[in-house]
Formats: C-alpha cells, sequence, structure tokens
C-alpha cells in the first residue's frame, strides 16, 4: 500500500478515532516525569516537546506491579481467581523505535519455555503507533545497535515528522487495517517521501554516542574473569535499581503474597539484579559483591541474551546512562573492556 | 563546548590545589585512595572517581556540577581516604564519625568552600530546554549565564541552585583536614526562607490535601531505592524493607507501601539526615523527597535542639539520653 500522510492538527481527531476501539495511551508530563498516560481526549501538545518517556514502555504491557491473581481458602484447598482482563486493546501512540524494539526482545522472553499470560495477552490486542525521533538525547546509542531513531522495524504504523504533517507507513497488516479505516489520513505525495528521507537520513546523525559491538563480543566473554576489572568499574555504582527498571528490555520480576486471614493476593512486580538481596539463598549469595551484579548486568545484556536469542538486550535508549545518580556509564564500560591477553584470572 | 568554560577563576584556582594535594596524599602514602569528581559522560555532569592510582589525579575536577554526596562511598572504603567534601558532606562525615561508621584517622578531608550546586532541572525549566539542549552555563558569582541556540541569557545564580544549597548553613567544611578555597559565608535570611518555599507551601494546606499530595507523588514511586543508595544516612546493612520475617510492607510499588517506606527511612536517619539534598536529586520520578526530610530535621532540632553532624565528639542522637528527658519512659 503506498504511504499516507495526516496532518498534526488533524491529530486529535484521529486519535478520537482510535479511541473508540482501543485504549489510547500518549506521551505525558507528570510532574516532570514522563510516561504513558491514557488520552484526555483533547492534549496533544506533547508533539511539541515529548523525546523518550523516563518510564520505559515495557511497562505498559509489563507493569512495575500487577495482581496474578486473588486466593480465598476453599475446604482443604484454595480457591483461585484470575484477574478481570476482558479484552485489553491499548493503542501506544509516539513509541520510539528504541522502545518498540525492546517489546519484540521481551516477547523472546515472555514467549519462550514458559508463555507469559499477563504479557502477552496485552501485546497481542495491542498496537504500537511509532514516532521517528528528530531530537535524539545525547545518552542515546541506538545506531550501534542496528537500529535507528527512525527504525520502523517493530511497530504497525510508522510516523515521520515532515513539518506540519506525519508520513505514515503501515508496516503490519494490524497497522494497514488502522489506516486505511482512519478517515483523516490522505495520500502522501512523492515530495512527502523526499522530505521523510531526509529527515530519517538527519535524525541518523544525529547520534553521536557509540559502541562497537563486534569489539565487545570479541572481548566480553574473556572478561568475565578480569575481577579487577570488574570491581574497578562497580566502584562508583551505588547498587539503585533505576538502569535495571528503567531499562526498557530488563524483564525480572519478584512474586509476593499479600494475605489476611484466609484470603489474599499474589503480586508480581519489578525486581533487580543490581540488588544484593535479589540472589540470596538460604546458604549461599553468588552475587554478594556488587562488581559481580554489575558484570552479570552487562553480561546478560551482551553476552547471554545473544546466545539464547541472537540479540543483544539493549537498544541504546540511554536512560541507563542519563538517569543513574552517579553517571555510571555502560557505553563506557564497554568501551573499555579488557583484551584477552590482559586478563586476570578471577581469585 | 570546551568542557573547562563553565569554570571561574576560583574553581580552576581550587582544582590545581586539589589535584597536587591529592597527589602528595598519594605519593607520600598518607592516604590509599581518593575520592572525587571527574567530568561526567554527559555535557554539565560530573562522576564520582575513585582511585588510588596518581596518574588518575589530574582528572579530579571542581566545578558547579559537583553534585554527589561522596561520604556515601566511605563505610565500603578500605585503608586511609583522602574525600573531596563539601560542606554539606562534611556534615555526613561527621555523622558517620560519631555514629563509628568510620574513624576519623582514617579520613582526610579536602574541604571545598562550596557556593552551590547547580540544579539542572531548575536550569532546564528556566530555559524551556533539556540539559543536552543547552550550550553552555557559566557562573560568575552570584550571576548565571545560560547559553541556548546560541544566545547568551543571564540569571540571579539564587534560582539555579537547588532548594538545599540556597539555604546552606555550612558551605565551608568546619571538619576539614585541607582547605581548598577561602571559605564562603552561610546563606542569608532571604536565601533561607526562599529554600523553604516548598516545604512551607505543604505546611500552610489543610492536612487532607496534603495527605493526597503525597498520596499522588508516592502512586509515582517505582521502589528502586536510589534514595536510599545515595544517602549516606542508611547505612544498615540489611534494610528494614526487605525483611521477610517479619516482613514489615511489601516490596511491591503500591502508593500506601511506597509511602510507609518512605516514613519509616525518614524515621530511621532522624537525627543523621543532614539536609544534603541527595535523595530528591537522585530520585527518577522527581518525588520531592527532601521537603519530608527537611520536615524531619526541623522536627529533630526544634525537639532535641541537636543538628546533624555538626560536632563529631556529640553523641548520636538516637543513641543517648538525658535523665532530664520530660518523657516519662526513658527514666
Amino acid at each position: 500500500m503506498a504511504n499516507k500522510k495526516i496532518n498534526k492538527k488533524d491529530v486529535a481527531g484521529i486519535l478520537d478515532q482510535w479511541k473508540q476501539e482501543f485504549t489510547l495511551f500518549v506521551p505525558s508530563r507528570d510532574e516532570g516525569v514522563v510516561k504513558w498516560a491514557k488520552w484526555d481526549g483533547a492534549d496533544t501538545t506533547f508533539m511539541d516537546w515529548y523525546r523518550n518517556t523516563t518510564i520505559p514502555s515495557k511497562a505498559v504491557f509489563f507493569p512495575p506491579m500487577e495482581e496474578m491473581f486473588s486466593f480465598q481458602k476453599d475446604g482443604e484447598g484454595y480457591h483461585i481467581e484470575l484477574p478481570a482482563s476482558g479484552e485489553p486493546k491499548q493503542l501506544i501512540f509516539g513509541i520510539r523505535p528504541c522502545d518498540a524494539k525492546a517489546l519484540a526482545i521481551l516477547d523472546m522472553t515472555f514467549s519462550d519455555a514458559y508463555e507469559d499470560p499477563y504479557y502477552l495477552a496485552r501485546r497481542k490486542s495491542g498496537i504500537l503507533i511509532g514516532l521517528g525521533c528528530t531530537n535524539p538525547c545525547d545518552s542515546c546509542f541506538c545506531t550501534s545497535l542496528g537500529s535507528s531513531p527512525t527504525d520502523s522495524a517493530n511497530v504497525d504504523l510508522m510516523l515521520t515528522d515532515i513539518g506540519s504533517e506525519f508520513l505514515v507507513e503501515a508496516i503490519s497488516d494490524k497497522g494497514e487495517e488502522l489506516i486505511a479505516k482512519t478517515s483523516a489520513a490522505q495520500a502522501a505525495t512523492e515530495a512527502d517521501e523526499v522530505r521523510a528521507r531526509e529527515e530519517v537520513k538527519a535524525a541518523y546523525g544525529k547520534v553521536t554516542r557509540k559502541i562497537d559491538t563486534e569489539d565487545i563480543k570479541k572481548k566480553l566473554p574473556s572478561s568475565f574473569e578480569d575481577k579487577d576489572y570488574w570491581e574497578k568499574i562497580a566502584t562508583k555504582c551505588i547498587s539503585c535499581g533505576i538502569c535495571t527498571f528503567l531499562c526498557p528490555t530488563c524483564y525480572c520480576f519478584d512474586i509476593n503474597d499479600e494475605r489476611i486471614k484466609s484470603q489474599g493476593q499474589r503480586f508480581r512486580s519489578w525486581d533487580s539484579c543490581a540488588f544484593c538481596l535479589y540472589t540470596k539463598m538460604p546458604v549461599e549469595n553468588p552475587r554478594e559483591e556488587r562488581w559481580r551484579r554489575l558484570r552479570q548486568k552487562v553480561c546478560h545484556k551482551y553476552e547471554f541474551y545473544p546466545m539464547s536469542f541472537d540479540v543483544i538486550a539493549c537498544t541504546g535508549c540511554g536512560r541507563c546512562v542519563r538517569l543513574c545518580p552517579v553517571n555510571w556509564d555502560i557505553t563506557q564500560t564497554l568501551a573499555n573492556l579488557p583484551a584477552q591477553e590482559q586478563i586476570k584470572q578471577e581469585k | 563546548m570546551d568542557p573547562t568554560e563553565y569554570l571561574t577563576m576560583k574553581d580552576r584556582e581550587m582544582e590545581q590545589k586539589l589535584r597536587s594535594e591529592a597527589k602528595a596524599l598519594l605519593e607520600q602514602g598518607k592516604v590509599d585512595c581518593i575520592i572525587g569528581f571527574e567530568d561526567g559522560s554527559l555535557k554539565f555532569t560530573t562522576t564520582p572517581l575513585i582511585t588510588g592510582d596518581k596518574d588518575d589525579i589530574s582528572r579530579l575536577v571542581i566545578n558547579p556540577f559537583i553534585v554527589n554526596n561522596l561520604s556515601v562511598y566511605l563505610t565500603e572504603s578500605k585503608g586511609r581516604v583522602g574525600i573531596v567534601t563539601k560542606g554539606c558532606d562534611s556534615r555526613s562525615i561527621v555523622s558517620l564519625i560519631q555514629d563509628n561508621k568510620v574513624a576519623r584517622e582514617d579520613i582526610v578531608i579536602i574541604g571545598v568552600p562550596c557556593p552551590g550546586i547547580i540544579d539542572l532541572r531548575k536550569v532546564e525549566q528556566l530555559v524551556g530546554k533539556d540539559r543536552d539542549e543547552i550550550e553552555g552555563i557559566t557562573r560568575e558569582g552570584d550571576r548565571v549565564i545560560i547559553t541556548v541556540d546560541g544566545n547568551k541569557k543571564e540569571f540571579p545564580t539564587r534560582e539555579v541552585l537547588f532548594d538545599n544549597c540556597l539555604g546552606c548553613e555550612l558551605p565551608t567544611p568546619q571538619e576539614c583536614d585541607i582547605l581548598l578555597g577561602e571559605p564562603v559565608l552561610p546563606a542569608s535570611e532571604e536565601d533561607k526562607v526562599a529554600s523553604q518555599e516548598k516545604i512551607n507551601s505543604l505546611k500552610d494546606i489543610a492536612p487532607e490535601q496534603r495527605w493526597e499530595f503525597w498520596r499522588n507523588e508516592f502512586d509515582r514511586c517505582l521502589r528502586c531505592y536510589a534514595c536510599r543508595s545515595v544517602c549516606p544516612a542508611c547505612f544498615c546493612q540489611r534494610c528494614f524493607a526487605e525483611e521477610t520475617e517479619p516482613q514489615w510492607l511489601l516490596p511491591i510499588p503500591r502508593g500506601q507501601d511506597n509511602l510507609m517506606f518512605q516514613v519509616i527511612r525518614n524515621i530511621h536517619v532522624a537525627g543523621r539526615c543532614t539536609d544534603c539534598g541527595e535523595c530528591e536529586r537522585s530520585c527518577p520520578v522527581n518525588i520531592p523527597l527532601r521537603s519530608l526530610a527537611r520536615e524531619m530535621y526541623e522536627i529533630v532540632e526544634e525537639l532535641f535542639h541537636y543538628k546533624a553532624g555538626m560536632d563529631k565528639e556529640a553523641p548520636p542522637l538516637l543513641a543517648a539520653y538525658e535523665a532530664i528527658d520530660p518523657e516519662d519512659f526513658i527514666r
């Protein structure tokens, strides 16, 4: 299908139309924190200020906390009830390519040996309207990870800002179906296409932070044994959960029951390998020291995940770099990995 | 931009002095490592530099962005440590000494007379741009010059300082071994009042509204525990928040549990909190945590006439009692 375009002035009307079918999320600012919020039916000013959300888009599909089920004592056993879900048809308007790619990465884990019904239900019925970045942050490094600020690979519809309009590209069948019934969408002209290509090229050049994934692939496995290196880079880390909680691809969670007398609920909530107690077991904690935890985080993303799923579990969104209270920068850790011949064995 | 462009003459002199003093300390074997700041990986940021290698010393910096309270690293440090210390940080160090968490003789305090640290969130709000879109921030005494889109704009420095810096009681470390420059005077009464604006506006509203306010704020909390991790007064080996027997509160990020976590944390650090502001600064979801911490600080001052981290010989507030205490239970 030929590409379409929508006028920015028509966005409110289009969102109104989509809202009939979907729970619609747009970027919203709450005390300076940018996150996905249900559209209020009026405000589209985010088009002027939105760069990326503080809270990554995984939160829409894998919320910071959710009820898994409730339970009630029933004779000798328990009666279990799943939370009322209905059809959670969620539309995200304006997801950035890094976050969309992160969802594709999360899909692999959540549909691997064990299929996660909570996450997958939301993913299957959800729809992603991507919006290319024209103003990436200085902490972004998506172009080093096979993506770009305007990468359309993991969304249903891709929008590119071409001034007073967005060029609209249907990527999936879902997206094509949606745009076909969107009355305000018009056919894009050749001039629009040219302008969009210029914007894509310009955006690519604006991402200046780089990592070298070939070099990392070569050095990271052997660096595992270099205790000195990991100790050195871990000295200033304070082991808070920011870089993992706000990482769009981190998916670890904890499970807790809240029980009052004979009934209660089971919750799951985000957990972090940065926390010392994350690996605490009755007699042993294999990652009690901070450097072991940081090493795990880096290796999980850049070595172990690729071993399982053939993709690096980092999309270069840069949140861990720009939100870290001590400016611990993963790109520096990756750039300074020791070469194999320099490595001292872990004692 | 030249990364040193935002340095004033004073900063430059202090930086030179810091590097030579730090180098001497390492070379003479007086310390095993230096904890200071180096340029961060992002514009207008610094990052902690913790090193025992004298070749790293030339990376040490002093500038208006040396924001971290480095004393948080002391309880984990081994051997003798030389630490770059602003006034507020020195109070945390003194408090740690009072609590026997560190030994005075193991620390060489390299004092920075501090005219206040620039709060980048305030700068962003003032000019309506994000940090990385700003071209320059230069402090010249009580004026700060911010360059955006090639245009220089001037603002009073007091408008871009962290609230706790604006009302700073101790800009120059009192407990100090090496002082890098001329002492800076404490905040004026006017600035102290201005630094309390946010807190006073909360005190002025009805309790129901205030409750509503905090409920909303803590709904955003993710329980990343950055507030706890950056806090020098939060030195427990095992935090109550993670106890399971008994489980004081659930680790799930639910408004009521989040608020309860912070309330208990505030009570735990009462008498140790020096109002350094790190909890609020590090919060990724901008919860105004300092307002709570500061209120507790003032309660402590009012009830016990005590300010944390002012006197290393004083017994720690909650580990001492006096027979004249008006409460019966203590006798």
